[in-house]
């Protein structure tokens, strides 16, 4: 039962999606980046197009022409030039690669945001006129019918430029080896720039095209386009023909399943495959498709996303300052207690937020995958509780909103573990994309059926019979925060711990040692997803009901890149990136966080870890110079000396090069104290200068033994290090000794 | 205690229309080193991952004791006592030696879901008893504390091999473990190897430093082609016709 004038309707969709699709493969083919920014470039060349006709009152073709023939490719210009030709140059790993793509997502939907608002505009012109030719039931819109030609043109010109050109074997050099093509003097950078400049045309296309169809919004068109990487992942991320006949077949099929209706229980369910076959076609194929798994690369390991590039030792002073700065952290989160009503509701967002950013430490930093659908695990499990709560989860019963908020959050589990189970196997790009898939999924088939989350309220809690006021949900929002973070402590403790850094740091030599790397991927995964569904229920509580916007689809995509921009191993980041997201929101116009995560995001160019791993950095640069100003710098070793081989340098045999406690009498005129600061600095063979010697004296006697040691764990130039590891004073990092 | 032998019989494994495993059959007793050498493509490389688990041959089968651990992962494999090091060595950078370690012990059950609140999980002193114990007897104890990616390439093989004997194997694979040593190191190494084997432990060592192969190993398959030519102990193999033609060729067995 096919209808022509259906399959005609559903060509218009699928031209679209095929000609997003040759954009993408461009860009992929030429430079090797899989530019999830696509629809974020397309989303904001619709609004500057739009905002060309509708409020500068340009003529349609000319503002088409500066949207498609400057703008577009201007933007894919500047991209190659600024983001991601310094990423190739440092040979970036494809991890970078991805989060900068993202950045670039997540800037560009922040500009969208932050100039035009987050609200739909469907007043965007088209830019062929809204006519139809031909007769009857063949007739087609002019609109499809010049986007299908577009779409040859486009596949002639490539297969033409690829097989018959000098410039189309530049193209199969470069992305054959970039280095080895740019020895042999091909303009790798101008290969590069071309195929950004084409695939960002073709984006703008997709925008252009798409808008006057689905309405404009930063978030929803971007989602659009997104949904069409279904076509380039049924061609492999290779073959052109396939990506243009999938993206054509899927916009029939969609169109051809409307003629049919189902009743019963499933009806909403099909009458939403119904616009939303693109997405389903993007997780089945996914799934489904074994040889899928290798996708790209390797770009799913996070491992490089580590905040901690230089390994840290751990000391009892360190020790000492983490839990200051834990101190200081609690009373920091517990200071929206003493604001204003309206204040404190507010802040109501942190907790639940941070709570998000957790579940992605756990999953990204910890485990090292790319999760890009944390907001369905967040919306679903607001969504159980708040079900829970009201009585209507099917099979349970009505229980108490405290409890309701927990077991919402557990009842994610099996939810994060049978979608975690075909997601762990798969590594790189296929990876981020099938959880992006899974959260897109969930959006379309549970958050955006009304039976299912319009009118969900949160009602108030009681605990022991009293209503719980603000501050006192506030403080319930902490006490989650201390599981999620009990969570965290307990995956980055102990035995756990070391083989999840294991599978982190050598996924193979951990599984050499018999760390079982599938199942621990998959605990973290699910993990994960419960941290994600309480920060979920209580971000829905926290607002009073559930909306689907707050767990839209590309929210997962803002969350991940936050917590990559803030540190993606890092607890405390998560902490403040949820602080920080939460605080612009509310001192700036909405959007404006979008922005700022996209502007760090594109700075991790330069602070490769994340800003914590900046600060982490900046702190051990301070407390070295001040150690510097405490110990002699030991002129002759520049590095901390490390043995060669067991047994040969033992660090404590080592001779002390003339510095043995007899060599260093204490200045004449200085309390005995002093000798004892000595005693302890040549115990650990450092040497104090003379202003680290009466700066100590003049603290008193107590004080060395406590500033010594952190000076002294310090990757100094003084060969500190070794002396400390020799003597026993290490502490280390896992907690492995008591 | 009586350690599996490990057992590989008629493994066949193809690349499209390459065969690089051709029906090999060879046995790694316990308490013996037993080399495996060939020139570049002669499938040793291959043979190795089939036995470590990262591939799976298309026919015949690994045996590890009596039992078929052909499908199996190489995690698992590994929990059932078959540990492998790698070309590069595979420590955990992040880590000190010990904690490398470590992961070696706890994993060598799968025991570790049981911590996840940290409810009831109390550090097993054993567990650092044997690290302490393994890090003493190879003369690593100072390094202990030391990041692992921090350290030199002598001493992340050393740490490696602690690691994977931490790990409680019955059979080692070691891929290349002489490369990036000098010859002093090579020949504490070898020594090294020498005590694991008097140990009990079946020892399979594949490298391309033909020398130590012929003087460390009690028995050496020579392969060329996917196939095995030559096996027994090594002044047999060394004496092999095809073999010497071979490595006379590249020049590298000295008579």
């Amino acid at each position: 039962m096919v209808s022509v004038e259906l399959a005609i309707a559903g060509l218009a969709i699928g031209a679209v999606a095929a000609l997003s699709g040759i954009g993408l493969l461009v860009t992929y083919r030429t430079n090797g980046v899989l530019n999830l920014a696509h629809g974020g470039i397309a989303t904001l060349v619709a609004y500057v197009y739009r905002e060309m006709t509708v409020e500068w009152g340009f003529p349609v073709w000319l503002s088409a022409v500066i949207a498609m023939a400057f703008l577009a490719p201007g933007l894919g210009l500047l991209l190659e030039r600024l983001v991601f030709r310094p990423l190739a140059r440092r040979r970036a790993s494809a991890a970078e690669t991805l989060v900068a793509s993202l950045g670039v997502l997540v800037l560009s939907l922040g500009m969208c945001a932050g100039i035009w608002g987050l609200g739909t505009r469907n007043d965007t012109p088209s830019i062929f006129p809204d006519e139809r030719v031909g007769s009857g039931s063949w007739s087609i819109e002019v609109d499809t019918l010049s986007t299908l030609a577009l779409i040859l043109v486009a596949c002639v010109f490539l297969g033409v430029v690829q097989n018959r050109t000098r410039f189309g074997r530049q193209v199969r050099a470069v992305v054959d080896d970039r280095e080895l093509a740019e020895m042999s003097s091909i303009p790798a950078d101008r290969v590069a720039a071309v195929g950004w400049a084409f695939g960002t045309t073709l984006a703008g296309f997709t925008g252009v095209l798409l808008a006057p169809r689905f309405g404009l919004s930063p978030y929803g068109l971007s989602l659009v386009v997104l949904t069409t990487f279904a076509v380039i992942v049924a061609a492999r991320l290779s073959s052109l023909p396939v990506a243009v006949l999938t993206g054509l077949a899927i916009g029939i099929a969609q169109s051809e399943l409307t003629q049919f209706s189902v009743t019963g229980v499933f009806a909403d369910t099909y009458r939403t495959l119904t616009s939303s076959l693109f997405v389903v076609v993007l997780l089945v194929l996914l799934l489904l498709s074994p040889k899928l798994r290798e996708l790209g690369g390797d770009a799913g390991s996070a491992g490089r996303l580590s905040s901690r590039e230089a390994p840290e030792r751990g000391t009892l002073g360190e020790r000492h300052k983490n839990l200051i700065i834990i101190f200081a952290g609690i009373v920091m989160l517990m200071a929206p207690l003493f604001f204003g009503a309206a204040d404190l509701r507010k802040a109501f967002l942190v907790p639940a937020l941070a709570l998000i950013f957790l579940s992605l430490v756990i999953v990204t930093g910890y485990s090292g995958q790319v999760s890009l659908g944390v907001a369905g695990y967040a919306g679903l499990g607001a969504l159980f509780s708040l079900k829970l709560e009201a009585g209507e989860f099917p099979g349970l019963p009505e229980m108490p909103g405290l409890l309701a908020i927990l077991i919402g959050a557990l009842l994610v589990a099996p939810i994060g573990l049978i979608t975690g189970y075909p997601a762990i196997r798969r590594r790189g790009l296929a990876l981020a994309l099938t959880t992006f898939a899974v959260g897109a999924t969930v959006t379309v088939f549970v958050f955006n059926q009304p039976d299912l989350s319009v009118g969900v309220y949160a009602e108030p809690l009681y605990l022991g019979g009293w209503m719980l006021n603000d501050k006192a949900f506030y403080i319930v929002e902490m006490v989650g925060l201390g599981l999620g973070l009990l969570a965290v402590y307990n995956l980055h403790r102990g035995r756990l711990g070391r083989a999840l850094v294991a599978v982190r740091d050598h996924t193979e030599g951990a599984a050499a040692v018999g760390v079982d790397v599938r199942n621990l991927k998959l605990l973290a995964f699910t993990v994960s997803s419960v941290v994600a569904g309480l920060g979920g229920a209580l971000l829905s509580h926290s607002t009073g009901s559930f909306s689907s916007t707050q767990f839209e689809p590309m929210q997962s995509l803002l969350w991940f890149t936050a917590v990559v921009v803030f540190g993606a191993d890092s607890a405390v980041g998560a902490i403040i990136a949820a602080a920080f997201i939460v605080s612009i929101n509310v001192f700036f116009p909405e959007g404006s966080s979008t922005l700022a995560v996209g502007i760090l995001a594109l700075s991790l160019g330069w602070l490769p870890g994340g800003l914590a791993s900046a600060v982490r950095g900046l702190v051990r640069f301070v407390a070295l110079r001040l150690a510097d100003e405490f110990v002699e710098p030991e002129g002759t070793a520049p590095r901390p000396r490390i043995p060669s081989q067991a047994g040969v340098l033992t660090p404590a045999a080592q001779p002390t090069t003339g510095r043995s406690p007899a060599a260093v009498a204490p200045g004449g005129g200085v309390t005995v104290d002093l000798t004892a600061v000595d005693r302890v600095a040549a115990a650990r063979g450092l040497t104090l200068t003379p202003f680290g010697r009466s700066l100590l004296g003049r603290l008193g006697g107590g004080a060395p033994a406590a500033a010594l040691p952190v000076a002294a764990s310090l990757p100094g130039p003084n060969g500190a290090s070794p002396v400390t590891a020799g003597t026993g004073t290490l502490n280390h990092p896992e907690g492995g000794r008591p | 205690m009586s350690r599996a032998e490990l057992r590989a019989v008629g493994l066949v494994r193809r690349y499209g229309g390459l065969t690089a495993v051709d029906h090999v059959d060879m046995s790694a007793p316990p308490g013996m080193i037993t080399g495996l050498i060939g020139p570049n493509g002669a499938g040793k490389s291959t043979l190795f991952k089939l036995l470590t688990g990262v591939e799976q041959p298309d026919e015949g089968a690994v045996l590890l004791g009596d039992r078929d651990i052909s499908k199996l992962r190489p995690d698992k494999r590994s929990r059932l006592g078959l540990v492998q090091t790698f070309q590069v060595p595979s420590l955990f950078t992040s880590m000190t030696v010990r904690d490398n370690l470590l992961v070696g012990v706890e994993n060598r059950r799968r025991d570790y879901g049981g911590g996840l609140f940290g409810l009831g999980v109390r550090k097993n002193p054993s567990h650092e008893q044997v690290v302490d114990d393994m890090l003493a007897s190879l003369g690593l104890s100072d390094l202990a504390d030391f990041v692992a990616g921090s350290l030199p390439t002598g001493a992340l093989r050393l740490a490696e091999c602690a690691r994977a004997l931490c790990a409680h194997p019955d059979v080692l694979l070691l891929d290349e473990p002489a490369s990036g040593l000098d010859a002093v190191e090579t020949e504490r190494f070898s020594a090294l190897l020498r005590r694991i084997a008097d140990a009990g432990v079946a020892i399979v060592l594949v490298d391309h430093d033909v020398d130590l192969v012929f003087t460390v190993c009690d028995q050496v398959y020579a392969m060329v082609g996917g196939k095995v030519v030559a096996h027994g102990d090594p002044a047999t193999v060394r004496a092999n016709p095809t073999v010497q033609s071979v490595y006379l060729a590249q020049g590298s067995v000295a008579a």
